[in-house]
C-alpha cells in the first residue's frame, strides 16, 4: 500500500498541484470545495485515506455524486472498518488518478448501479488496513499490546482511557500499512445497514453544495454554443455581424461543431448567439422524420430475409414456436428518450499557458480529463480536474462532449471559459435513449409453460455512439489523433454489423426459465446519436418483456403472479421480490371501485425488482396512485438511500411511460423543453412503497433497477382497466 | 443602475436591465444556490421570494425587481441557522442529486408563509411549479407537513403571548 501511495504523490507533484498548493481542499459535505493534496505530518495509508496530525479523517470519494447517494454509501463502508462516524468524515472527490479505476469498468467511472457492488470489498480493506495501522502505531507509541486497543468512534481506546488517532498519525506514517486486516463481519456492522439522513443533504437543503455549474474562477468569460440542429451537421459558413455589435461580446468563433458565442455575461452572450447567421450541410440524418422512421422500421422488422445479429440462441431457439398448444405474437415500440437532467450540460475550464483546470460535473473524470488532452491539446500531466456534484446524470454526463467543446473555446481565446448550455440546447443535442420496435413471439403449454421465446429488434445501438466518443478520450495521448479519430469510428460497423450489442439486449430473455430461446436484432439507424439512458436497454426491453408475460398469462387463464413465479423457478431472487410485493401489495384483494393492479418483475444490475401499480382511468387519463415495489439487492448499506432510488426510478421512468417521446422533423429533434417534453410533477406522483428482501448476499445494483418494471406495470393495471394492451410508449389510451 | 434588497441588504447593480434576475444573483452577485434549469419559468429550479411571494426568476428582468425584496435560499438559512423546511428536508434526507431543492424550499417556504396547515391539495398547487427529475416528490411532501408542524409549535412556544399568560 506504501507504493500505492508514492505513485499518489508522484501524480500530485506531477501535476504540480502539491508543489504549488494550487488546491486547498475542503470538504463537499461540509463547504464544497474540490480538495487533493497530501498534508504535512499526515498518515495517508492509500489513496483514499488521510488521517490528519489534528485527527481529522478525509475520504477521497472515486466514484461521483449524481444524486444516487454514492457519497453517502461509499463514506459508510470507511466509516464501518475505520470505526468513524459516517458524518466525521471530511469527504472529497476524487481527482484523476488511476488509483481511483472503478473495478468493475477498468476505467475511472461511475455508472452500471456498479459503485457499492465493485467498492464493499476494497475500500473495506483500505479502511481496515489502515485502522490496523493506528493500532499498531498506538500500542508503540503507548507501549501496550495491540489486543489491549479498542478503536472506537475516532478515537484508540485503553482500559477506557482514550485517545483520538490524529496523535499516533506521524508515527503510523513510517510503521508499514498491513496490506490484509481482518474485516468486520456481517454481525459485527453497525454502519453498514445503519438507517440515518444521508450526508450530503445539508449541504443540498441549504444551497452550498457546489454543481458543476457553479464554478466560479478569475476573469471568467460565458460562452454559448450555437450547434447544428440536425446533430452531427458540419458548418459551411456563418455570418456574426450583428452579433459582434451587441454589448458583451467578446468573441464570436467556429468551433468543432457549431459557433461559440464569448461575452461577460450568460445571457449577453445568450442574446448574441440568436443573432448568428450559420448555413449547416445535410448529412443521412437530415432525411428522417419520425413517422418516416417508424416505416422503416415496420418495414425491416417484416422482411425477415435479414437475419440481424445474435443477442442469444439457446435450446433450440425460436424453430419450435409453432410446435406449442398456444402460440403468441405481438410487436411492439418504444421511442427516442432524453435524458434532461436538471442541471443543463455545462463546462468551465480555467487556462493558464499551457495547463488548464476543468470544472465540471461529470460521471467520468478519466473521460472528461481525457476530453480536455485530445481536443484541447494539453498534455495529460497538465490537466487538473475539479469534479463538482451532478445536477442529474443518469447516464448523460460521461461522453465529455461537454469538456470537448469548453476547452477548444479556452484554447483559441485563451480565456477562462464557462459554457452554459439551455434547457434547449441540453435537449436538442443529447446522446437519446435508442428507439426500438420488436416482435415478441412465445409458445406455451395450456399449463403455462413457456416453451419457446423469440424476439426480433430493430432499431439503432448504444455503444458505437459512445464508444465513438470514449476512443477519443481514452486513447492513449501518444497516438496520432486522426488514427485515434479513425479508431473511434469502427465500433459503428463492428455492433451494426458484426457483434450484437450488449446494450440492445439487455433483460428480453433472462428472467424466465425458458428452453428455447432465440433474440436477434437487427440495426436500423438514422444517426441520431444514442447513449446510455438510466438502466439502458432495459428502460424498453422491460416493457416489451413484462407486457408480453402478462399477455402470455391472460392467454392461458392464469393469474398474472402465479404463471411468473411458475416460469421463475431458476430466479430465486426475482422469485422472492415477486412474491414479496404482492404480499405487500394485497394482490389479489379488492382495490377502491375503478381501481386495478398491473404487475411487472425484472433483474438488471444484479438486482431483481417487483412492482404492482396500482391504477384508475379517469377522463380518460391514466392516473396511477400507488406503486408498491420489493427488491432484492442483496446486503444494504442505507437502506433509506435504496428505498429513495427504487422511487426516484419508477417516478423517472413513469414520466417516460406517461409522457417521454423524442421525436424528429427532418432530423431535427422537435422536443425543446418542459412544455413539448413534459415531466411528472408532484399532483401526478404516486404513493410509491419500497420494501427491501432481507439477505446476506454480496450487495448489488440500486440506482437503475428500480426504473424498468413501471412501464410495464402500469400497462399491465390499463389493460385489466380498459381491455387495451397499449404496446406503444409513451402509453396512450385510444 | 437598479437597486434592490437581496437577503435584506441594499444592493444597486449596473447590467442590461432585461437580464434576467437569476443570472444576476448567480454571476453579479455570486450566491449560487438558484439554479438554472429551463429558462422558461417551467421547472422552478431559480425560485426566489419577491416581496414574500415564490417567482420564477429565469424569466423575471432584473428592472422589475427595483425596489423589491428578494429572498434567496441563502437568505432562507444557513448550515448554521436552518429555517424548520431545510431542517425538515434534512432529517428526511429529502435530496438526491439536489440541483432543484433550492427552489422546491423556496416555493414550500413561500406557501407556508401564507399557509401555516397546507392540505395536501395546496401543497400540490402550491409545488406544481417545481420539477424533481430524481423523483423526491413524497419526501418533499412529507417533509413540508413536518416543517409546518415545527413552525407552528415553535410559534405558539415562543411567540404566542397568549400561551405565555395561559402558562402564567
Amino acid at each position: 500500500m506504501n507504493k500505492v501511495s508514492l505513485t499518489r504523490r508522484k501524480f500530485l507533484l506531477s501535476t504540480g498541484i502539491a508543489a504549488t498548493g494550487l488546491i486547498v481542499g475542503c470538504s463537499v459535505t461540509r463547504a464544497n470545495e474540490i480538495g487533493y493534496s497530501t498534508v504535512a505530518g499526515a498518515f495517508e495509508p492509500n489513496s483514499f485515506i488521510q488521517i490528519t496530525s489534528d485527527s481529522e479523517v478525509i475520504f477521497y470519494l472515486p466514484n461521483n455524486e449524481m444524486g444516487q447517494g454514492i457519497l453517502d454509501g461509499l463514506t459508510t463502508l470507511i466509516a464501518e472498518e475505520l470505526r468513524v462516524e459516517p458524518g466525521a468524515i471530511d469527504v472529497r472527490h476524487a481527482q484523476r488518478h488511476e488509483d481511483y479505476t472503478n473495478p468493475e469498468m477498468g476505467m475511472q467511472a461511475t455508472g452500471g448501479s456498479n459503485a457499492v457492488r465493485g467498492q464493499f470489498l476494497p475500500l473495506r480493506q483500505a479502511a481496515a488496513n489502515a485502522a490496523a495501522a493506528v493500532r499498531n502505531a498506538a500500542a508503540q507509541q503507548l507501549n501496550v499490546a495491540a489486543d489491549k486497543i479498542v478503536l472506537v468512534n475516532g478515537m484508540v481506546d485503553v482500559d477506557g482511557k482514550r485517545y483520538p488517532y490524529g496523535q499516533f498519525a506521524s508515527l503510523a506514517a513510517t510503521l508499514p500499512v498491513p496490506e490484509n486486516a481482518t474485516l468486520r463481519s456481517a454481525e459485527q456492522f453497525d454502519q453498514i445497514g445503519r438507517e440515518r439522513p444521508r450526508l450530503d443533504a445539508l449541504a443540498k437543503s441549504t444551497g452550498t453544495a457546489l454543481f458543476g455549474i457553479d464554478a466560479e474562477v478569475d476573469d471568467l468569460l460565458r460562452a454559448v454554443v450555437v450547434r447544428s440542429p440536425v446533430i452531427g451537421a458540419s458548418l459551411i459558413s456563418f455570418d456574426a455581424t450583428e452579433a459582434r455589435k451587441q454589448s458583451g461580446v467578446v468573441a464570436v468563433l467556429e468551433i468543432r461543431n457549431g459557433v461559440a458565442v464569448v461575452a461577460e455575461s450568460y445571457w449577453q452572450a445568450r442574446k448574441a448567439a440568436a443573432l448568428v447567421d450559420i448555413q449547416w450541410s445535410k448529412t443521412e440524418l437530415s432525411s428522417w422524420s419520425s413517422d418516416t422512421l417508424y416505416e422503416k422500421f415496420v418495414e425491416t422488422l417484416n422482411d425477415t430475409s435479414q437475419k440481424g445479429l445474435e443477442c442469444c440462441n439457446e435450446g433450440e431457439g425460436g424453430s419450435l414456436l409453432e410446435n406449442s398448444a398456444i402460440v403468441a405474437v405481438a410487436d411492439y415500440y418504444a421511442p427516442y428518450l432524453a435524458h434532461a437532467t436538471m442541471e443543463p450540460m455545462n463546462c468551465t475550464v480555467q487556462i493558464d499557458g499551457d495547463r488548464c483546470a476543468i470544472y465540471v460535473g461529470t460521471q467520468s473524470v478519466q473521460v472528461s480529463a481525457g476530453a480536455a488532452v485530445y481536443y484541447g491539446d494539453f498534455d495529460a500531466g497538465k490537466v487538473a480536474m475539479h469534479p463538482a456534484f451532478l445536477g442529474g446524470g443518469f447516464g448523460r454526463r460521461v461522453i465529455g462532449d461537454d469538456v470537448a467543446e469548453a476547452v477548444v473555446i479556452a484554447k483559441q481565446t485563451g480565456r477562462n471559459i464557462q459554457v452554459v448550455w439551455s434547457r434547449e440546447d441540453d435537449m436538442t443535442a443529447d446522446f437519446y435513449r435508442p428507439a426500438a420496435l420488436v416482435r415478441m413471439q412465445a409458445g406455451v403449454s395450456e399449463q403455462g409453460v413457456i416453451e419457446t421465446w423469440a424476439v426480433r429488434r430493430v432499431g439503432p445501438n448504444t455503444m458505437n455512439y459512445v464508444l465513438d466518443e470514449w476512443v477519443d478520450a481514452l486513447a492513449p495521448d501518444f497516438l496520432n489523433k486522426r488514427f485515434v479519430n479513425w479508431l473511434s469510428k469502427f465500433p459503428h460497423s463492428l455492433f451494426n454489423r458484426f457483434v450484437a450489442d450488449p446494450s440492445s439486449g439487455d433483460g428480453i430473455y433472462t428472467d424466465y426459465d425458458t428452453a428455447n430461446k432465440a433474440v436477434y436484432h437487427v440495426t436500423q439507424d438514422p444517426g441520431l446519436r444514442t447513449g446510455f439512458w438510466r438502466s439502458v436497454g432495459n428502460s424498453s426491453n422491460a416493457f416489451f418483456k413484462e407486457s408480453f408475460i402478462d399477455e402470455l398469462a391472460h392467454r392461458v387463464g392464469m393469474d398474472e403472479v402465479q404463471f411468473r413465479l411458475a416460469n421463475m423457478q431458476k430466479n430465486p431472487r426475482l422469485k422472492k421480490a415477486t412474491e414479496l410485493a404482492a404480499a405487500k401489495a394485497n394482490w389479489g384483494q379488492p382495490l377502491p371501485a375503478g381501481h386495478f393492479h398491473g404487475l411487472a418483475t425484472h433483474s438488471s444490475f444484479g438486482s431483481a425488482v417487483a412492482q404492482i401499480a396500482e391504477v384508475s382511468i379517469e377522463n380518460n387519463t391514466i392516473v396511477v396512485h400507488r406503486v408498491t415495489a420489493a427488491i432484492d439487492c442483496g446486503m444494504v448499506v442505507n437502506p433509506g438511500i435504496v428505498r429513495d432510488q427504487v422511487e426516484g426510478g419508477i417516478i423517472y421512468g413513469l414520466t417516460a411511460a406517461l409522457y417521454g417521446e423524442v421525436t424528429l422533423r427532418d432530423g431535427v429533434v422537435q422536443e425543446t423543453n418542459f412544455h413539448t417534453y413534459p415531466m411528472l410533477r408532484m399532483a401526478q406522483a404516486p404513493t410509491v412503497d419500497v420494501h427491501i428482501v432481507d439477505s446476506q448476499e454480496h450487495p448489488e445494483g440500486v440506482g437503475e433497477p428500480g426504473l424498468p418494471p413501471i412501464a410495464p406495470a402500469v400497462a399491465n393495471a390499463i389493460f385489466k382497466a380498459t381491455g387495451q394492451r397499449l404496446r406503444t410508449l409513451p402509453l396512450k389510451l385510444s | 443602475m437598479i437597486r434592490f434588497q437581496l437577503n435584506n441588504n441594499p444592493v444597486d447593480v449596473d447590467v442590461d436591465p432585461d437580464t434576467p434576475l437569476l443570472w444576476v444573483v448567480r454571476d453579479h452577485f455570486k450566491l449560487k444556490g438558484s439554479k438554472f434549469g429551463c429558462g422558461m419559468g417551467l421547472c422552478g429550479a431559480c425560485t426566489m421570494h419577491m416581496n414574500g411571494a415564490a417567482v420564477r426568476t429565469c424569466t423575471l428582468p432584473v428592472a422589475a425587481v427595483q425596489g423589491a425584496s428578494i429572498t434567496t435560499i441563502e437568505g432562507l438559512g444557513t448550515p448554521d441557522k436552518l429555517h424548520p423546511l431545510q431542517q425538515a428536508w434534512v432529517e428526511h434526507s429529502v435530496p438526491q442529486c439536489g440541483y432543484c431543492q433550492s427552489g422546491q424550499l423556496m416555493s414550500a417556504s413561500a406557501l407556508l408563509a401564507t399557509n401555516p396547515n397546507p392540505s395536501d391539495a395546496d401543497i400540490d398547487t402550491a409545488m406544481n411549479g417545481n420539477i424533481c427529475r430524481c423523483g423526491t416528490y413524497g419526501k418533499i411532501k412529507l417533509a413540508i407537513k413536518a416543517g409546518a408542524q415545527a413552525i407552528n409549535s415553535a410559534t405558539v412556544q415562543t411567540f404566542d403571548p397568549r400561551a405565555v399568560e395561559t402558562q402564567s
